[in-house]
């Protein structure tokens, strides 16, 4: 079965597609890295899968059932843009006031398990607005987490959070999904933290799915390099590219595509007369996948 | 990774999503100021009207506006077209704090961003609508509560008579917590149109709330009980001369509006992006 299901869906605004014939699917139990540029109808696409926007066309699936089912959209968790919490009122308060909205029993006791999840439990009295950026989204995922959700919805849930931040929000949406069997679909600009957690992706551009695969699918087709340093760097490209078929100069380094032996790299360059001085082997990850895959539509 | 339990939904009743979305929102109206301030407001408001702190000598304006002390909670008669402030101040002016309470308490729902939380875990909007408008109506109750004690303060106070028939008083009082639940649907209907912009919603609410468009018609067609279909004509109606008929035509009045307003807003909420 799969968490979320759409099919053509679109929305406009003022005549602009947002999001244009979109296709997506979410395994159950994927955490789903949801990758595009600003503007590309990554939170629409939330918003809409949230029942927060009315779609102009298309279906929406959630578990099996239309996204509108009373019974699927009580276990739908998100985070979008904000917590949409009340400034004035404490951090208890206001997860009191979204336990009660889910008809929760044992309301306290659920508030304490989700601020000990998001590591806040000092902090519940403290008024919402006096609350950090970074406590702010752990709020925010604490409300979401309330009712034991089955689908988890958190848009750039890391923003504006520091390395410690990133790592705890890390830690939670790990264990939520293998501890609790949440489903979650985050999106993210910093795809080297969504790259450590994520076990689907799907990349939006202009409002469509272009590409949609699992961690898995995404190593396959990640391709090998061997980055190295030389000490005359364009003569030793020179060298390689005898030999090798794609030889390129990046980042300061010289790297050469698909070939997974290193070895005979070095023994190449040092039988030409240049000395190695670092050399490393490497694969492409998802933010240079990613950013080739951007390229390669731009050109098209 | 699939949990059965995980993946078990079971459709929870409208009973079930009311209770959800009401315990919200009294938990919200008794835990924030905002009701205890219009609360204090409606109580205050008969004091000053009646012992004429709006306007002249302590005393001397409220001689010329009431004869009674329970004209500062209803009309002594069903009067529309308003011929003096004794006419029109009483416990109606509830329904324009009323007005300005819900355009505040659901402005918040939006502007603070807590109406994503709701519409996510609601699907069916019409929740949204029917737990605004009970909210709206228990508080206007209550401040009709208020209102009542402030005024009969204020009628000791100032020596009026206290001499009425009961029955009409009560039927007067009852028809005036009856007329709460349309007022609240109107109100709950007007700010889901206008959302954030509660600036604009409480302009409207006041405008409707003051009854300037009833007064207005009833300058020109005249002082007739055909004005009683409206929510304000039915909340003039509820007067000291009251009877059982006076509170049936409230509790229709006021029932068919809430109706009306409760699915022309579950359809605007339906048919709208909640941004």
């Amino acid at each position: 079965m799969n968490a979320i299901e759409i099919k053509g869906l679109t929305k406009s605004f003022r005549g602009m597609h947002a999001v244009d014939s979109l296709n997506m699917t979410v395994p159950v139990g994927a955490i789903y890295g949801f990758i595009g540029e600003n503007g590309s109808g990554k939170s629409t696409t939330e918003k809409l899968i949230c029942g927060h926007l009315v779609p102009d066309k298309g279906e929406i699936k959630l578990f099996g059932k239309p996204y509108t089912d009373a019974g699927v959209r009580v276990r739908v968790g998100a985070l979008i843009e904000s917590a949409g919490c009340f400034p004035n009122s404490s951090v208890y308060a206001n997860l009191m006031m979204q336990a009660l909205n889910l008809g929760i029993k044992n309301r306290a006791e659920e508030i304490q398990r989700v601020l000990k999840i998001v590591r806040m439990e000092d902090n519940a009295k403290l008024k919402f607005k006096k609350c950090s950026l970074g406590m702010k989204q752990r709020i925010g995922i604490a409300m979401a987490l309330l009712g034991n959700p089955a689908l988890l919805i958190l848009d750039e849930p890391i923003n504006g959070l520091d390395t410690d931040g990133m790592r705890i929000m890390r830690e939670i949406i790990v264990d939520i999904t293998q501890n609790l069997g949440c489903t979650v679909l985050i999106s993210s600009h910093i795809l080297g933290e969504l790259e450590k957690i994520a076990t689907h992706y799907g990349i939006i551009r202009q409002g469509k799915l272009i590409q949609e695969m699992s961690a898995k699918e995404m190593d396959a087709r990640s391709r090998v390099f061997v980055s190295l340093k030389t000490g005359d760097m364009q003569e030793a490209i020179k060298v390689l590219k005898s030999k090798f078929d794609d030889v390129r100069f990046e980042d300061d380094y010289i790297r050469v595509y698909d070939v997974e032996d290193t070895e005979s790299i070095v023994k190449h360059l040092l039988d030409s007369g240049h000395k190695v001085s670092e050399v490393e082997k490497n694969k492409v990850g998802l933010e240079e996948y990613y950013i080739q895959l951007m390229s390669k539509k731009e050109e098209a | 990774m699939e949990n059965k339990a995980m993946l078990q939904f079971d459709q929870p009743s409208f009973f079930k999503r009311l209770k959800g979305m009401l315990g919200v929102d009294f938990y919200r109206l008794f835990h924030t100021p905002l009701l205890y301030i219009f609360l204090f407001i409606a109580a205050l408001i008969p004091a000053l009207v009646s012992m004429g702190a709006m306007g002249g000598e302590e005393g001397a304006e409220t001689a010329g506006m009431f004869s009674n002390a329970w004209q500062i909670i209803a009309a002594s008669k069903p009067m529309y077209i308003i011929s003096d402030m004794g006419d029109y101040a009483n416990m109606n002016m509830v329904y324009i704090f009323g007005g300005i309470m819900i355009s505040i308490f659901i402005g918040h729902d939006y502007k603070s961003g807590y109406v994503k939380q709701l519409f996510t875990t609601h699907a069916k909007k019409q929740d949204y609508m029917i737990s605004k408008t009970m909210l709206g109506a228990f508080s206007m109750v209550c401040m009709c509560v208020t209102y009542m004690i402030g005024g009969m303060i204020a009628g000791a106070a100032t020596g009026l008579p206290f001499k009425i028939n009961a029955g009409s008083l009560i039927c007067a009082i009852l028809g005036k917590f009856i007329m709460s639940l349309g007022w609240a649907s109107l109100y709950t209907f007007i700010n889901v149109i206008f959302r954030s912009k509660f600036g604009i919603s409480i302009a409207l609410c006041f405008v409707l709330g003051t009854g300037i468009p009833i007064i207005g018609a009833a300058a020109v067609i005249g002082n007739t009980p055909a004005l009683n279909i409206f929510l304000y004509g039915s909340s003039v109606y509820a007067c000291l001369t009251s009877n059982a008929l006076t509170l049936v035509i409230c509790l229709m009045n006021s029932v068919v509006w809430a109706v009306i307003y409760n699915v022309l807003g579950t359809l605007i909420l339906n048919k709208r992006d909640c941004y």
